[in-house]
Protein backbone atom coordinates (compact mmCIF):
# COMPACT_ATOMS: atom_id res chain seq x y z
CA UNK A 1 0.00 0.00 0.00
CA UNK A 2 2.91 2.59 1.21
CA UNK A 3 4.73 1.25 -2.00
CA UNK A 4 1.50 2.13 -4.13
CA UNK A 5 0.99 5.60 -2.73
CA UNK A 6 4.86 6.25 -3.15
CA UNK A 7 4.75 4.90 -6.86
CA UNK A 8 1.58 7.30 -7.83
CA UNK A 9 3.08 10.64 -5.64
CA UNK A 10 6.02 9.83 -7.90
CA UNK A 11 4.40 9.54 -11.20
CA UNK A 12 2.27 12.92 -10.09
CA UNK A 13 5.90 14.52 -9.19
CA UNK A 14 6.89 13.27 -12.74
CA UNK A 15 3.94 15.27 -14.87
CA UNK A 16 4.23 18.02 -12.81
CA UNK A 17 7.77 18.70 -13.64
CA UNK A 18 7.24 18.03 -17.45
CA UNK A 19 4.32 20.54 -17.29
CA UNK A 20 6.46 22.70 -15.46
CA UNK A 21 9.48 22.21 -18.12
CA UNK A 22 6.96 22.87 -21.31
CA UNK A 23 5.78 25.88 -19.63
CA UNK A 24 9.72 27.43 -18.75
CA UNK A 25 10.24 26.36 -22.35
CA UNK A 26 7.41 28.26 -23.96
CA UNK A 27 7.84 31.63 -21.43
CA UNK A 28 11.37 31.84 -21.16
CA UNK A 29 12.97 30.41 -24.65
CA UNK A 30 10.83 30.12 -27.51
CA UNK A 31 8.57 33.25 -27.31
CA UNK A 32 6.33 31.86 -30.37
CA UNK A 33 2.91 31.79 -30.84
CA UNK A 34 3.90 28.52 -32.55
CA UNK A 35 4.49 26.78 -28.94
CA UNK A 36 2.25 27.79 -26.47
CA UNK A 37 2.84 27.14 -22.71
CA UNK A 38 0.33 24.41 -21.16
CA UNK A 39 -2.61 27.00 -19.75
CA UNK A 40 -3.78 28.08 -22.48
CA UNK A 41 -3.41 24.84 -23.95
CA UNK A 42 -5.29 23.25 -20.75
CA UNK A 43 -8.04 25.92 -21.38
CA UNK A 44 -8.77 25.43 -24.96
CA UNK A 45 -8.85 21.56 -23.97
CA UNK A 46 -11.85 22.30 -21.02
CA UNK A 47 -13.58 24.01 -24.18
CA UNK A 48 -13.65 21.47 -26.53
CA UNK A 49 -14.62 18.85 -23.92
CA UNK A 50 -17.68 21.52 -23.15
CA UNK A 51 -18.63 20.96 -26.61
CA UNK A 52 -17.71 16.97 -26.71
CA UNK A 53 -15.87 17.21 -29.80
CA UNK A 54 -12.23 15.84 -27.62
CA UNK A 55 -14.30 12.96 -26.26
CA UNK A 56 -15.67 12.57 -29.73
CA UNK A 57 -12.40 11.95 -31.05
CA UNK A 58 -10.63 9.76 -28.08
CA UNK A 59 -13.76 7.54 -28.18
CA UNK A 60 -13.26 7.50 -32.23
CA UNK A 61 -9.61 6.75 -32.03
CA UNK A 62 -9.82 4.24 -29.20
CA UNK A 63 -12.76 2.64 -30.68
CA UNK A 64 -10.54 1.83 -33.74
CA UNK A 65 -7.57 0.70 -31.35
CA UNK A 66 -9.87 -1.73 -29.79
CA UNK A 67 -10.90 -3.57 -32.53
CA UNK A 68 -8.06 -3.78 -34.63
CA UNK A 69 -6.03 -5.05 -31.23
CA UNK A 70 -8.52 -8.06 -30.33
CA UNK A 71 -8.75 -8.69 -33.82
CA UNK A 72 -5.01 -9.17 -34.20
CA UNK A 73 -4.55 -10.42 -30.79
CA UNK A 74 -7.44 -13.32 -31.47
CA UNK A 75 -5.47 -14.20 -34.75
CA UNK A 76 -1.66 -13.63 -33.31
CA UNK A 77 -1.71 -15.56 -30.49
CA UNK A 78 -2.99 -19.14 -31.85
CA UNK A 79 -0.63 -18.73 -34.74
CA UNK A 80 2.39 -17.75 -32.02
CA UNK A 81 1.02 -21.06 -30.04
CA UNK A 82 1.47 -23.06 -33.20
CA UNK A 83 4.11 -21.55 -34.76
CA UNK A 84 6.45 -22.09 -31.64
CA UNK A 85 5.19 -25.42 -30.96
CA UNK A 86 4.97 -27.25 -34.08
CA UNK A 87 8.19 -27.00 -36.24
CA UNK A 88 6.34 -27.37 -39.68
CA UNK A 89 4.50 -24.92 -39.03
CA UNK A 90 7.01 -22.64 -38.16
CA UNK A 91 8.81 -23.36 -40.77
CA UNK A 92 6.27 -23.01 -43.16
CA UNK A 93 4.67 -19.28 -41.53
CA UNK A 94 8.37 -17.83 -40.34
CA UNK A 95 9.25 -16.26 -43.80
CA UNK A 96 5.40 -14.52 -43.54
CA UNK A 97 5.93 -13.34 -40.39
CA UNK A 98 9.92 -12.05 -41.44
CA UNK A 99 8.58 -10.18 -44.60
CA UNK A 100 5.71 -8.86 -43.31
CA UNK A 101 6.75 -7.34 -39.69
CA UNK A 102 9.50 -5.42 -41.78
CA UNK A 103 6.66 -3.43 -44.08
CA UNK A 104 5.37 -0.82 -41.57
CA UNK A 105 2.12 -0.49 -41.16
CA UNK A 106 2.46 3.24 -41.82
CA UNK A 107 3.59 1.95 -45.17
CA UNK A 108 0.23 0.28 -45.36
CA UNK A 109 -2.12 2.56 -45.36
CA UNK A 110 -2.20 3.27 -49.09
CA UNK A 111 -3.24 -0.21 -49.28
CA UNK A 112 -5.74 0.06 -46.98
CA UNK A 113 -7.11 3.41 -47.97
CA UNK A 114 -7.43 1.63 -52.04
CA UNK A 115 -9.14 -1.80 -50.66
CA UNK A 116 -11.12 -0.64 -47.78
CA UNK A 117 -11.73 3.54 -47.84
CA UNK A 118 -11.58 5.89 -45.72
CA UNK A 119 -14.02 4.22 -43.24
CA UNK A 120 -13.44 2.18 -40.02
CA UNK A 121 -12.51 -0.80 -42.10
CA UNK A 122 -8.88 0.30 -43.09
CA UNK A 123 -7.98 2.09 -39.47
CA UNK A 124 -9.18 -1.66 -37.92
CA UNK A 125 -7.13 -3.34 -41.02
CA UNK A 126 -4.12 -1.52 -39.83
CA UNK A 127 -4.05 -1.77 -36.09
CA UNK A 128 -4.48 -5.67 -36.54
CA UNK A 129 -1.93 -5.24 -38.95
CA UNK A 130 0.39 -3.26 -36.66
CA UNK A 131 -0.62 -5.80 -33.81
CA UNK A 132 -0.51 -9.21 -35.20
CA UNK A 133 3.33 -9.94 -35.86
CA UNK A 134 4.78 -8.53 -32.32
CA UNK A 135 2.19 -10.35 -30.71
CA UNK A 136 3.22 -13.67 -32.89
CA UNK A 137 6.95 -13.31 -32.12
CA UNK A 138 6.58 -12.77 -28.37
CA UNK A 139 4.35 -16.25 -28.41
CA UNK A 140 6.16 -17.54 -30.51
CA UNK A 141 9.16 -16.95 -28.20
CA UNK A 142 7.13 -17.80 -25.25
CA UNK A 143 6.57 -21.25 -26.44
CA UNK A 144 10.50 -22.16 -26.95
CA UNK A 145 11.41 -20.42 -23.26
CA UNK A 146 9.39 -23.48 -21.18
CA UNK A 147 11.60 -25.22 -19.67
CA UNK A 148 12.51 -28.41 -20.62
CA UNK A 149 11.64 -29.98 -17.05
CA UNK A 150 8.28 -28.36 -17.40
CA UNK A 151 7.10 -30.99 -19.60
CA UNK A 152 9.14 -33.63 -18.79
CA UNK A 153 7.57 -33.40 -14.81
CA UNK A 154 4.26 -33.44 -16.68
CA UNK A 155 4.95 -35.98 -18.78
CA UNK A 156 5.95 -38.55 -15.26
CA UNK A 157 2.96 -37.69 -13.97
CA UNK A 158 1.02 -38.96 -17.10
CA UNK A 159 -0.16 -35.99 -18.95
CA UNK A 160 -1.04 -36.35 -22.90
CA UNK A 161 -0.79 -34.03 -25.49
CA UNK A 162 -3.14 -32.15 -25.06
CA UNK A 163 -2.65 -31.57 -20.82
CA UNK A 164 1.12 -31.08 -22.06
CA UNK A 165 -0.22 -27.70 -24.13
CA UNK A 166 -3.13 -26.67 -22.19
CA UNK A 167 -1.95 -27.19 -18.56
CA UNK A 168 1.51 -26.38 -18.82
CA UNK A 169 3.01 -24.77 -22.38
CA UNK A 170 -0.33 -22.46 -22.77
CA UNK A 171 0.00 -21.02 -18.78
CA UNK A 172 3.86 -20.92 -18.95
CA UNK A 173 4.09 -18.63 -22.23
CA UNK A 174 1.25 -16.19 -21.04
CA UNK A 175 3.22 -13.56 -19.38
CA UNK A 176 4.98 -13.89 -22.90
CA UNK A 177 2.00 -12.87 -24.46
CA UNK A 178 0.83 -10.37 -22.23
CA UNK A 179 4.03 -8.34 -23.06
CA UNK A 180 3.56 -8.99 -26.82
CA UNK A 181 0.32 -7.53 -26.37
CA UNK A 182 1.71 -4.72 -24.21
CA UNK A 183 4.75 -3.81 -27.21
CA UNK A 184 1.72 -4.03 -29.76
CA UNK A 185 -0.67 -1.63 -28.02
CA UNK A 186 2.19 0.77 -28.00
CA UNK A 187 2.65 0.56 -31.98
CA UNK A 188 -1.42 0.74 -32.01
CA UNK A 189 -0.73 4.51 -30.62
CA UNK A 190 1.44 5.19 -33.25
CA UNK A 191 -0.07 3.64 -36.68
CA UNK A 192 -3.42 5.05 -35.59
CA UNK A 193 -2.30 8.44 -35.89
CA UNK A 194 -0.61 8.11 -38.86
CA UNK A 195 -3.86 6.28 -40.19
CA UNK A 196 -5.94 9.14 -39.34
CA UNK A 197 -3.82 11.89 -40.66
CA UNK A 198 -3.72 10.41 -43.67
CA UNK A 199 -7.60 9.52 -44.84
CA UNK A 200 -10.10 9.99 -41.81
CA UNK A 201 -13.65 12.04 -40.54
CA UNK A 202 -12.62 12.22 -37.17
CA UNK A 203 -10.16 10.87 -34.44
CA UNK A 204 -7.50 12.41 -32.93
CA UNK A 205 -5.14 12.11 -36.38
CA UNK A 206 -7.52 13.70 -38.20
CA UNK A 207 -7.61 16.33 -35.23
CA UNK A 208 -4.26 16.83 -35.60
CA UNK A 209 -4.44 17.43 -39.07
CA UNK A 210 -7.59 20.12 -39.24
CA UNK A 211 -5.64 22.03 -36.62
CA UNK A 212 -2.56 22.21 -38.66
CA UNK A 213 -4.45 23.27 -41.88
CA UNK A 214 -6.15 26.21 -39.88
CA UNK A 215 -3.17 27.24 -37.67
CA UNK A 216 -5.12 25.66 -34.20
CA UNK A 217 -1.78 25.85 -32.58
CA UNK A 218 -3.80 24.78 -28.94
CA UNK A 219 -5.69 22.43 -30.67
CA UNK A 220 -2.37 20.59 -31.78
CA UNK A 221 -1.06 21.27 -28.43
CA UNK A 222 -4.54 19.51 -26.75
CA UNK A 223 -4.30 16.55 -29.30
CA UNK A 224 -0.66 15.48 -28.51
CA UNK A 225 -1.44 15.60 -24.77
CA UNK A 226 -4.73 13.45 -25.29
CA UNK A 227 -2.53 10.74 -27.05
CA UNK A 228 0.56 11.09 -24.25
CA UNK A 229 -2.09 10.47 -21.34
CA UNK A 230 -4.20 8.30 -23.26
CA UNK A 231 -0.83 6.11 -23.73
CA UNK A 232 0.48 6.49 -20.48
CA UNK A 233 -3.28 5.05 -18.88
CA UNK A 234 -3.38 2.29 -21.29
CA UNK A 235 -0.18 1.22 -20.55
CA UNK A 236 -0.56 1.13 -16.55
CA UNK A 237 -3.47 -0.70 -17.21
CA UNK A 238 -2.31 -3.46 -19.06
CA UNK A 239 0.65 -3.43 -16.63
CA UNK A 240 -1.85 -3.93 -13.55
CA UNK A 241 -3.71 -6.67 -15.34
CA UNK A 242 -0.39 -8.56 -16.53
CA UNK A 243 0.54 -8.10 -12.64
CA UNK A 244 -3.01 -9.66 -11.66
CA UNK A 245 -2.89 -12.31 -14.03
CA UNK A 246 1.41 -12.90 -13.73
CA UNK A 247 2.52 -11.03 -11.08
CA UNK A 248 2.47 -13.41 -8.22
CA UNK A 249 3.98 -16.32 -10.53
CA UNK A 250 6.57 -14.21 -12.36
CA UNK A 251 7.71 -11.25 -10.14
CA UNK A 252 10.01 -9.53 -12.40
CA UNK A 253 6.89 -8.48 -14.92
CA UNK B 1 12.25 -61.01 -10.03
CA UNK B 2 13.44 -57.41 -9.72
CA UNK B 3 11.33 -54.44 -10.28
CA UNK B 4 13.87 -52.73 -12.64
CA UNK B 5 16.03 -54.40 -14.92
CA UNK B 6 18.77 -52.52 -16.90
CA UNK B 7 20.33 -55.21 -18.98
CA UNK B 8 23.57 -53.96 -21.16
CA UNK B 9 22.42 -50.50 -21.26
CA UNK B 10 24.68 -48.36 -23.40
CA UNK B 11 23.81 -44.61 -24.67
CA UNK B 12 25.89 -43.02 -27.68
CA UNK B 13 25.11 -39.50 -28.99
CA UNK B 14 25.48 -38.58 -32.21
CA UNK B 15 25.65 -34.78 -33.01
CA UNK B 16 27.46 -32.39 -35.06
CA UNK B 17 30.81 -33.09 -33.66
CA UNK B 18 30.78 -36.75 -33.76
CA UNK B 19 29.24 -39.52 -31.83
CA UNK B 20 30.53 -40.09 -27.99
CA UNK B 21 29.67 -42.80 -26.00
CA UNK B 22 27.96 -41.99 -22.37
CA UNK B 23 27.47 -45.27 -20.66
CA UNK B 24 28.74 -48.06 -21.52
CA UNK B 25 27.50 -51.78 -21.29
CA UNK B 26 25.37 -50.50 -17.59
CA UNK B 27 23.71 -53.99 -15.70
CA UNK B 28 21.56 -53.34 -12.12
CA UNK B 29 18.84 -54.86 -11.20
CA UNK B 30 16.21 -53.12 -8.50
CA UNK B 31 14.56 -54.27 -5.90
CA UNK B 32 10.97 -53.43 -5.01
CA UNK B 33 11.63 -51.14 -1.57
CA UNK B 34 15.05 -50.15 -2.19
CA UNK B 35 16.87 -47.46 -2.12
CA UNK B 36 19.77 -47.20 -4.51
CA UNK B 37 22.34 -44.44 -4.75
CA UNK B 38 24.27 -43.95 -7.71
CA UNK B 39 27.58 -42.50 -7.37
CA UNK B 40 29.66 -41.15 -9.83
CA UNK B 41 31.91 -38.46 -10.30
CA UNK B 42 31.20 -35.40 -12.81
CA UNK B 43 30.40 -36.73 -16.03
CA UNK B 44 30.19 -40.15 -15.88
CA UNK B 45 26.90 -41.20 -17.33
CA UNK B 46 25.14 -41.12 -14.12
CA UNK B 47 22.30 -38.54 -15.28
CA UNK B 48 22.19 -40.33 -18.67
CA UNK B 49 21.28 -43.57 -16.81
CA UNK B 50 18.50 -41.86 -14.82
CA UNK B 51 17.04 -40.04 -18.25
CA UNK B 52 17.21 -43.20 -19.68
CA UNK B 53 15.20 -45.14 -17.28
CA UNK B 54 12.69 -42.27 -16.89
CA UNK B 55 12.10 -42.43 -20.82
CA UNK B 56 13.54 -38.96 -21.35
CA UNK B 57 15.92 -40.56 -23.72
CA UNK B 58 15.89 -44.00 -25.31
CA UNK B 59 18.65 -46.38 -25.29
CA UNK B 60 21.33 -47.32 -28.41
CA UNK B 61 22.45 -50.82 -26.79
CA UNK B 62 20.69 -53.31 -23.83
CA UNK B 63 17.45 -52.74 -22.75
CA UNK B 64 15.23 -51.92 -19.46
CA UNK B 65 12.23 -53.47 -18.42
CA UNK B 66 9.97 -51.83 -15.76
CA UNK B 67 7.86 -54.69 -14.15
CA UNK B 68 9.03 -57.29 -17.01
CA UNK B 69 7.98 -54.18 -19.81
CA UNK B 70 10.69 -52.24 -21.76
CA UNK B 71 10.32 -48.62 -20.97
CA UNK B 72 9.46 -47.00 -23.95
CA UNK B 73 8.95 -43.39 -23.15
CA UNK B 74 8.08 -41.33 -19.73
CA UNK B 75 4.77 -42.25 -17.62
CA UNK B 76 3.57 -41.74 -14.37
CA UNK B 77 4.78 -45.39 -13.27
CA UNK B 78 8.13 -43.16 -11.99
CA UNK B 79 8.26 -40.03 -10.49
CA UNK B 80 11.28 -37.84 -11.29
CA UNK B 81 12.77 -35.46 -8.74
CA UNK B 82 14.85 -33.16 -11.33
CA UNK B 83 17.83 -31.27 -9.72
CA UNK B 84 17.00 -27.91 -10.93
CA UNK B 85 13.61 -26.40 -9.56
CA UNK B 86 12.61 -25.12 -12.88
CA UNK B 87 10.11 -28.12 -13.28
CA UNK B 88 7.70 -26.66 -10.99
CA UNK B 89 5.04 -24.74 -12.04
CA UNK B 90 5.43 -21.03 -11.37
CA UNK B 91 1.67 -19.89 -11.72
CA UNK B 92 0.22 -22.72 -9.06
CA UNK B 93 0.82 -22.36 -5.51
CA UNK B 94 2.40 -24.94 -3.45
CA UNK B 95 -0.87 -27.16 -2.73
CA UNK B 96 -1.64 -27.25 -6.62
CA UNK B 97 1.88 -28.04 -7.58
CA UNK B 98 1.95 -31.36 -5.49
CA UNK B 99 -1.96 -32.15 -6.54
CA UNK B 100 -0.74 -31.73 -10.37
CA UNK B 101 -0.57 -35.18 -11.05
CA UNK B 102 -3.55 -36.23 -9.77
CA UNK B 103 -5.52 -33.65 -11.81
CA UNK B 104 -3.99 -35.05 -14.60
CA UNK B 105 -5.51 -38.17 -13.62
CA UNK B 106 -9.18 -36.44 -13.40
CA UNK B 107 -9.34 -36.58 -10.11
CA UNK B 108 -11.86 -33.68 -8.78
CA UNK B 109 -10.48 -30.49 -6.91
CA UNK B 110 -11.84 -31.09 -3.51
CA UNK B 111 -10.29 -34.74 -3.51
CA UNK B 112 -7.08 -34.00 -5.20
CA UNK B 113 -6.32 -31.03 -3.00
CA UNK B 114 -7.06 -33.30 -0.05
CA UNK B 115 -5.01 -35.76 -0.87
CA UNK B 116 -2.09 -32.98 -1.67
CA UNK B 117 -1.87 -31.77 1.54
CA UNK B 118 -1.26 -35.14 2.90
CA UNK B 119 1.77 -34.98 1.38
CA UNK B 120 2.28 -31.19 1.77
CA UNK B 121 2.35 -31.92 5.52
CA UNK B 122 4.81 -35.11 4.62
CA UNK B 123 7.12 -33.50 3.33
CA UNK B 124 7.20 -30.86 6.31
CA UNK B 125 5.60 -27.81 4.15
CA UNK B 126 2.32 -27.55 6.51
CA UNK B 127 1.20 -23.64 6.11
CA UNK B 128 2.92 -23.20 2.94
CA UNK B 129 0.34 -24.49 0.86
CA UNK B 130 -1.00 -21.07 -0.33
CA UNK B 131 2.75 -20.03 -1.27
CA UNK B 132 4.16 -20.08 -4.98
CA UNK B 133 7.59 -21.11 -6.06
CA UNK B 134 9.14 -17.44 -5.95
CA UNK B 135 8.18 -16.91 -2.49
CA UNK B 136 9.62 -20.37 -1.34
CA UNK B 137 13.80 -21.24 -0.63
CA UNK B 138 15.56 -23.63 -2.82
CA UNK B 139 14.99 -26.33 -0.12
CA UNK B 140 11.06 -26.03 -0.26
CA UNK B 141 11.14 -26.23 -3.82
CA UNK B 142 12.66 -29.43 -3.81
CA UNK B 143 10.40 -30.70 -1.03
CA UNK B 144 7.24 -29.75 -3.24
CA UNK B 145 8.99 -31.94 -6.31
CA UNK B 146 9.71 -34.82 -3.61
CA UNK B 147 5.47 -34.27 -2.54
CA UNK B 148 4.42 -33.87 -6.04
CA UNK B 149 6.36 -37.02 -7.43
CA UNK B 150 5.14 -39.28 -4.23
CA UNK B 151 1.08 -37.82 -4.58
CA UNK B 152 0.96 -39.60 -8.14
CA UNK B 153 1.84 -42.71 -6.50
CA UNK B 154 4.70 -43.87 -8.91
CA UNK B 155 6.04 -47.48 -8.37
CA UNK B 156 9.77 -45.96 -8.35
CA UNK B 157 10.83 -42.24 -7.40
CA UNK B 158 14.14 -41.29 -10.21
CA UNK B 159 15.93 -38.19 -8.19
CA UNK B 160 18.62 -36.42 -9.94
CA UNK B 161 20.88 -34.98 -7.51
CA UNK B 162 17.95 -33.36 -6.01
CA UNK B 163 20.02 -31.69 -2.97
CA UNK B 164 23.09 -30.86 -5.22
CA UNK B 165 22.43 -26.92 -5.42
CA UNK B 166 21.48 -26.44 -1.80
CA UNK B 167 23.43 -25.57 1.01
CA UNK B 168 25.08 -27.85 2.86
CA UNK B 169 23.13 -27.84 6.12
CA UNK B 170 19.91 -27.58 4.30
CA UNK B 171 20.85 -30.86 2.46
CA UNK B 172 21.87 -32.74 5.40
CA UNK B 173 18.41 -31.67 7.20
CA UNK B 174 16.69 -32.70 3.56
CA UNK B 175 18.61 -35.99 3.64
CA UNK B 176 17.01 -36.87 6.96
CA UNK B 177 13.49 -36.06 5.97
CA UNK B 178 13.81 -38.19 2.74
CA UNK B 179 14.99 -41.30 4.30
CA UNK B 180 12.00 -40.91 6.90
CA UNK B 181 9.89 -40.54 4.00
CA UNK B 182 11.22 -43.52 2.11
CA UNK B 183 11.16 -45.47 5.78
CA UNK B 184 7.29 -44.23 5.55
CA UNK B 185 6.33 -45.27 2.00
CA UNK B 186 9.13 -47.88 1.39
CA UNK B 187 9.16 -46.63 -2.33
CA UNK B 188 11.70 -47.89 -4.57
CA UNK B 189 13.92 -44.96 -5.26
CA UNK B 190 17.15 -44.61 -7.69
CA UNK B 191 18.86 -41.49 -6.42
CA UNK B 192 21.77 -40.10 -8.62
CA UNK B 193 24.36 -38.29 -6.65
CA UNK B 194 28.25 -37.43 -6.33
CA UNK B 195 28.76 -37.04 -2.88
CA UNK B 196 29.48 -39.63 -0.96
CA UNK B 197 28.37 -39.11 1.84
CA UNK B 198 25.26 -37.86 1.15
CA UNK B 199 24.98 -41.66 -0.80
CA UNK B 200 26.17 -43.37 2.20
CA UNK B 201 23.45 -41.62 4.70
CA UNK B 202 20.50 -42.51 2.56
CA UNK B 203 21.11 -46.14 0.57
CA UNK B 204 20.38 -49.47 1.34
CA UNK B 205 22.74 -50.12 -1.63
CA UNK B 206 24.93 -48.03 -3.64
CA UNK B 207 26.17 -48.56 -7.04
CA UNK B 208 29.75 -47.22 -8.33
CA UNK B 209 30.11 -45.84 -11.95
CA UNK B 210 33.59 -45.57 -13.65
CA UNK B 211 34.36 -42.15 -14.79
CA UNK B 212 33.18 -41.04 -18.00
CA UNK B 213 33.14 -40.99 -20.76
CA UNK B 214 31.58 -44.33 -21.38
CA UNK B 215 30.57 -44.44 -17.57
CA UNK B 216 29.45 -48.29 -16.72
CA UNK B 217 28.93 -49.98 -13.30
CA UNK B 218 32.30 -50.08 -10.88
CA UNK B 219 30.80 -52.31 -8.10
CA UNK B 220 27.61 -52.06 -5.89
CA UNK B 221 28.35 -51.74 -2.48
CA UNK B 222 25.31 -52.91 0.17
CA UNK B 223 24.92 -50.68 3.31
CA UNK B 224 23.78 -52.55 5.90
CA UNK B 225 23.51 -49.63 8.51
CA UNK B 226 19.88 -48.91 10.59
CA UNK B 227 18.10 -45.70 10.23
CA UNK B 228 18.07 -42.85 11.05
CA UNK B 229 22.21 -43.31 10.33
CA UNK B 230 25.21 -41.81 12.89
CA UNK B 231 27.15 -40.42 10.25
CA UNK B 232 30.15 -39.98 13.03
CA UNK B 233 30.00 -43.87 13.56
CA UNK B 234 32.65 -46.26 12.98
CA UNK B 235 30.34 -48.79 11.11
CA UNK B 236 29.41 -45.59 8.65
CA UNK B 237 33.09 -44.46 8.34
CA UNK B 238 33.93 -48.03 7.63
CA UNK B 239 31.18 -47.83 4.56
CA UNK B 240 32.37 -43.95 3.55
CA UNK B 241 35.83 -45.38 3.42
CA UNK B 242 35.50 -48.50 1.35
CA UNK B 243 33.22 -46.05 -1.01
CA UNK B 244 36.24 -43.47 -1.10
CA UNK B 245 38.45 -45.93 -2.20
CA UNK B 246 36.02 -47.10 -5.30
CA UNK B 247 35.71 -43.29 -6.26
CA UNK B 248 39.24 -42.28 -5.55
CA UNK B 249 40.56 -44.45 -8.41
CA UNK B 250 38.28 -43.13 -10.80
CA UNK B 251 39.74 -39.41 -9.63
CA UNK B 252 42.81 -40.19 -9.95
CA UNK B 253 43.93 -43.05 -11.99
CA UNK B 254 47.34 -44.69 -12.03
Amino acid sequence: MRDRVATLGGFAVGFALLFVAWHLAAVYLVHSVLFPPPSPVFWRALDLMDDGILQEQVVASLRRIMQGFLLGSAAGIPLGLAIGSFRPVRVLLEPWTEFFRFIPAVAMITVAVIWFGIGEESKVFLIAYTTIFVIIISTAAGVGAVAKDKLRAAQCLGANRWQLFTLVALPATLPFILTGMRLAMANSFVTIVAAELVASNDGLGKMLWDARLFMQVEDIFVALVTLGLLGFATDRAFRLAIRAFAGRFNPTM
Amino acid sequence: MALVSLEGVGKTFRGKGGSWEAVRDFSLGLEEGEFCCLLGTSGCGKTTVLNMLAGFEPVTAGRILLDGQPVAGPGADRGVVFQGHDSLYDWLNALDNIAFGLRLAGMGKRARREKAGHFLRLVGLAGQEGKHPAELSGGMKQRIQIARALAADPRMLLMDEPFGALDAMTRAALQGELSRIWAETRKTVLFITHDIEEAVALATRIGVMTRGPGGTLKAVVPVDLPFPRERTSDAFMAVFRQVHALIHAEIHPQ
